[in-house]
């Protein structure tokens, strides 16, 4: 072509690389194709933090895994661990005392509410609502403080192992975790006003990227994304596991399936979390939390298990296949976040590249999880 | 210089004025004055390498709050002079991470948080990960920790502070380096 014939310049979709380097996208790149100002593709490039856990863990005592695995997504460590350990248990029959049920219960607990403020912070900084950001990072100090009292760390805690919970909590436990919570309910009524019916919040979130039911079902999408499409999928009541099934909580479902109902869901899952820490700690029997002896070599049977749990991302699933020995023969994860890369894709197109962070950020994507 | 081509005397004239000014800037007030308008703008980098940035996403926030220091993230290279690995680095991050180290502007510095980006880690045995991040960029300080608490990385920035008040204008030490207490 002539240089200077407009009549025959042709409008060619360009690629627009974002990330990994990028205010916000993490560790993660996508290459989006872009016809002007509408995203006709996306590339999504995983892989920046692909540490091969799975095959480390071919070569570490059952016990050793247990912080590997919490490594994977450092915000939400005890729905990690709390997976892990539910598969080694159900398939060597180790049974776990009553009060070490609760206690997993409260810990996998305040792990959402940490992961879900992790979230409202980063959120907030991608809409330029930089009060969201130092509130929620705010708060989630005070929850790691009471998961540092309840653990003795405030993020990378192997608090919950086969057979029970590490020690028991202290004795102010209870008064500190009320204090917060207390404080807590009254400040998302706060949050409320502030992020989620602020003019700006709405107009970016509100009928973007919105995903269908039956997509949703489709691609197979978890979490939050899955009950912000109005499908009540929630494995705490489907499949319960830990001292879940005791407690009274509801499942919050939204039906319009867009970035606003993502977020509302997280909100609503926090304010049950509250409730769930509440009834916990009211309901909790005495007893012991663990086995007198904690043999840093579990006994874990010959054989094949899948287990499940709801990590604040969504649904987390583990293979295991032992051998009978020391080690596990494979260990397979099956990582929410990367179940909702595949949505991603499949929101993006069509969307205007304005629209891209807040459909991006509110699947919540954690690179780390999704590359293990 | 272009202009010495033509300008063959001016351009030793510009030559020797620039060595003038480079021995002056060197003098105790001129100096000070530079490396206190480094001091207190470490803008880092907006990259996040592994999840040790939960520990920095913490340290951001308003417990923390690193903008005491005049740690600010920032989007554009051209305007930083920070980069703090956060954990694991693997090798398809490590050739990024070289790539943003060279667009940034001199002089640049670098610290290394986790345990991960020390020696590998709880990850020691992966066969995608750089076990020693100081292969791939030069490192100021490690901060060791899997995760480090966010004090911990206040005091690592604190640390640099130290090291460029100890520094020429030029970048290198005057003094003898400075020992973690």
């Amino acid at each position: 072509m002539e240089a200077g014939r407009l009549d025959q310049v042709v409008e060619k979709e360009i690629y627009v690389s974002v990330g990994p380097q990028h205010s916000g996208a993490g560790h993660f790149r996508m290459v989006l194709k872009l016809d002007g100002d509408i995203i006709v593709d996306v590339i999504p490039d995983p892989g920046f933090v692909h540490r091969s856990v799975e095959k480390i863990a071919e070569n570490m005592l059952y016990v050793q895994i247990v912080p590997l695995v919490e490594k994977v997504t450092h915000v939400d460590a005890s729905n990690l661990a709390m997976g892990y350990v539910r598969a080694v248990e159900e398939l060597s029959g180790i049974q776990v005392p009553e009060r070490a049920k609760y206690l997993r219960t409260i810990a996998c607990e305040l792990s959402r509410i940490t992961s879900h403020l992790y979230f409202f912070g980063i959120f907030g900084i991608f809409l330029n609502h930089s009060t969201m950001f130092m509130w929620s990072f705010g708060d989630r100090d005070l929850f790691l403080d009471l998961t540092q009292l309840l653990t003795g760390t405030r993020i990378a805690h192997s608090y919950i192992l086969a057979g029970g919970v590490r020690h028991d909590m202290p004795q102010d436990f209870p008064d500190k975790a009320m204090k917060v919570l207390d404080y807590f309910e009254r400040k998302l009524e706060d949050y409320y006003k502030i992020f989620m019916l602020n003019p700006v919040m709405i107009e970016r979130t509100r009928g973007v990227g919105v995903l269908s039911r039956e997509d949703a079902i489709r691609l197979g999408a978890t979490g939050p994304v899955l009950r912000a499409s109005g499908v009540r999928y929630d494995t705490r009541k489907d499949d319960p596991y830990a001292a879940y099934d005791k407690i009274d909580f509801e499942i919050p479902v939204y039906k319009e399936g867009d970035s606003y109902a993502r977020v509302m869901v997280r909100f609503r899952e926090m304010q049950e979390s509250v409730k769930i820490i509440r009834q916990a700690l009211r309901d909790m029997p005495e007893g012991p939390v663990r086995p007198k002896r904690m043999v840093p070599r579990w006994p874990v049977k010959k054989g094949e298990h899948y287990a499940r749990v709801e990590a604040a991302r969504g649904e987390l699933g583990y293979y295991i296949i032992s051998d009978g020995k020391a080690k596990p023969y494979r260990l397979k994860m099956s990582s929410p976040s990367f179940r909702n890369l595949l949505i991603l894709k499949h929101l993006l197109r069509g969307e205007t590249l304005a629209d891209m962070p807040a459909i991006y950020m509110s699947l919540d994507y954690w690179a780390p999880e999704a590359d293990r | 210089m272009d202009g010495g081509v033509y300008f063959g005397r001016l351009s030793r004239v510009v030559e020797a004025l620039r060595r003038f000014a480079g021995k002056t800037v060197e003098f105790d007030p001129i100096r000070r004055l530079v490396n206190w308008g480094r001091l207190y703008s470490l803008w880092p980098v907006h990259v996040t390498t592994s999840c040790c940035s939960v520990a920095l996403g913490a340290g951001m926030g308003a417990r923390f709050d690193y903008e005491r220091f005049g740690v600010l993230p920032f989007g554009s290279l051209r305007q930083n002079d920070l980069i703090i690995i956060e954990g694991t680095l693997t090798y398809k991050f490590a050739k990024r991470i070289r790539r943003i180290y060279d667009q940034m502007p001199e002089p640049k510095y670098v610290i290394a948080i986790g345990a991960c980006a020390l020696s590998g880690g709880i990850f020691r045995d992966a066969y995608s990960i750089v076990k020693d991040v100081s292969k791939v960029v030069p490192v100021d300080v490690f901060v060791p920790g899997c995760p480090p608490r966010p004090e911990a990385l206040g005091r690592a920035v604190m640390l640099l502070q130290e090291k460029i008040r100890r520094s020429k204008v030029s970048g290198e030490p005057i003094e003898t380096p400075i020992v973690v207490r």
